[in-house]
């Protein structure tokens, strides 16, 4: 078996993002359910979180290059 | 060789071979000295023709009732300019910055749909020089604007020191906003953009040479499970289309928000 | 640093060829460029063109609705004067009747009065004549009868003038009597 750990490394730093993103989504979509006239608000603040969350996985992959 | 994960070292290995992405970046075209021109070049410089055509031959007649080419023309015109612009950036700011988001998604757009065209098949970003570029340009807009807009104390100040927090914290607290919303915020920018597309890509062309690999040298039994990797390729084909239209869409709604912490009043 | 090398050799991903950020942004510049100068003018001025004409048919809508409001309200306020002005022409009508009226009432009565004059007058002229013509004959009358009676001539006219007269101031007294009676 041949490969290299950074790969692991990236699946698992992808986990965090993962979980992060599907919360701050979830949330937004319940609080746009609850709320509606709420989104215009919320958008932005989504994908600022969303970039912020995702960076982290990123950060993974670029690791998993840069080894 | 590089030992890392996506370059299987190649050699006198036996059996199936993933593809790398020597296999992807295919060879220059020409080169004049370090300048290598390829394919990936080309496909840039036909995304610009291409946008620019659609748009001005939709545009051409200016007709009340427009043509379905016009419609067309006119819904992405209508969801730049009103979804991304004036929704996020906010009514009484977005006209000036109109055309770099239409620009913008419309050019990541077609570039990201080369990869599901048959016989292109390359995503341009999977390049990353090309999404840096991208990036640098949506970076060099927004702090640019900000600065301009608030001047260079106050745009650091909202950029680095967010508010109703203790005085105290500010000390763990800006280098942190400094590093996420100055260096990290491009880095991503563009690598999102990379990754997905490069990902993506990779992925496909895995499931395609497998399926290739399993019908052409496994032969027998292993034959049969070639369904099961062309099947999955499919699918993967399917889903990168939809990445590489989110991917765009994301990439224009992040240079939208980023503009809007730019343009607005201190939070 | 071996991802350094040669792009055959499999290069690092994440290592820009400069070349390709310099075409990238010349090509997003150059797009960039032509939507600021063509596409987005001409897509912003159809949307005013429309807005305009939409804003346009709804001012002419509008206005429509105006003029059907003012000659609605001209229809009414000449519906009301023409109602004005055959009330007042009504007025006028019974007025003038009963001016009219009241005018002939008055030339009726003033007729009547004058006709009533006439008559008296008329009825008193006849009575002086008759009562003088009366007054004559009796005279000579009871003059013959009183002279066939008592067989004097009464021919001088000086007696039986004064006859006459004291028999007529007898039959007055004696009608006065009558009368009181």
């Amino acid at each position: 078996m041949e490969g290299s750990l950074t790969a692991i490394g990236y699946g698992l730093s992808a986990i965090g993002g993962g979980i992060g993103v599907g919360l701050i989504f979830a949330a937004y979509m319940t609080s746009v359910a609850r709320q509606p006239e709420s989104q215009k608000t919320l958008q932005p603040m989504l994908f600022l979180g969303f970039a912020l969350v995702e960076a982290l996985a990123i950060l993974g992959l670029v690791l998993a290059f840069i080894m | 060789m590089i030992s890392n994960g996506l370059v299987v070292a190649a050699g006198e290995q036996q059996g199936y071979q993933a593809p790398t992405i020597d296999d992807m970046h295919l060879p220059a075209i020409f080169e004049i000295g370090s300048f290598a021109f390829g394919k990936q070049m080309l496909l840039v410089m036909l995304s610009v023709v291409i946008v620019a055509g659609f748009f001005m031959y939709a545009a051409r007649k200016r007709a009340m009732v427009p043509s379905r080419t016009q419609f067309i023309g006119e819904m992405g015109y209508g969801m730049a300019r009103n979804s991304l612009g004036k929704e996020i950036i906010g009514a009484h700011a977005y006209k000036p910055f109109v055309p770099l988001l239409f620009t913008a998604f419309f050019f990541i757009l077609v570039n990201n749909l080369y990869g599901s065209i048959p016989l292109i098949q390359l995503p341009t970003m999977s390049y990353v020089g090309s999404a840096y570029a991208l990036a640098i340009i949506a970076y060099v807009t927004w702090v640019g604007v900000g600065i301009k807009r608030k001047g260079l104390g106050t745009f650091f100040k909202d950029m680095t020191m967010p508010s109703g927090v203790p005085p105290v914290i500010y000390v763990i607290l800006i280098p942190i906003e400094f590093m996420s919303n100055m260096l990290i915020r491009p880095a991503t920018h563009a690598l999102r953009l990379f990754a997905t597309m490069f990902g993506g890509h990779l992925a496909i062309m895995v499931a395609a040479s497998l399926t290739q690999y399993l019908i052409m040298e496994a032969g027998g039994f292993a034959a049969l499970a070639s369904v099961g990797s062309g099947v999955l390729g499919i699918f993967l084909f399917f889903l990168e289309l939809m990445i590489q239209c989110i991917q765009a869409y994301v990439f224009t709604l992040l240079l939208a928000v980023y503009l809007q912490g730019s343009v607005s009043e201190g939070h | 640093m071996s991802f350094l090398m040669a792009a055959e050799e499999g290069a690092n991903p994440l290592i820009p060829n400069i070349w390709e950020i310099a075409i990238t942004a010349i090509g997003f510049l150059i797009l960039l460029f032509i939507v600021t100068k063509y596409v987005v003018p001409a897509f912003e001025k159809i949307y005013q063109d429309r807005k305009e004409a939409i804003e346009g048919g709804l001012a002419k809508a509008e206005k429509a609705q105006a003029e059907a409001a003012a000659a609605r309200e001209e229809y009414g306020q000449q519906l009301e004067s023409a109602r004005l002005e055959a009330q007042k022409i009504r007025e006028e009508a019974r007025a003038e009747g009963d001016s009219i009226i009241a005018e002939a009432k008055e030339r009726a009565s003033v007729e009547a009065a004058r006709i009533t004059e006439n008559a008296q007058k008329t009825i008193a002229a006849e009575r002086a004549s008759a009562q003088a013509s009366l007054r004559t004959e009796v005279g000579t009358l009871a003059t013959a009868l009183a002279g066939k009676i008592v067989g004097e001539s009464l021919a001088d006219d000086q007696r039986s003038s004064r006859v006459v007269d004291r028999f007529l101031a007898d039959l007055d007294a004696q009608q006065q009597a009558g009368a009181t009676r």
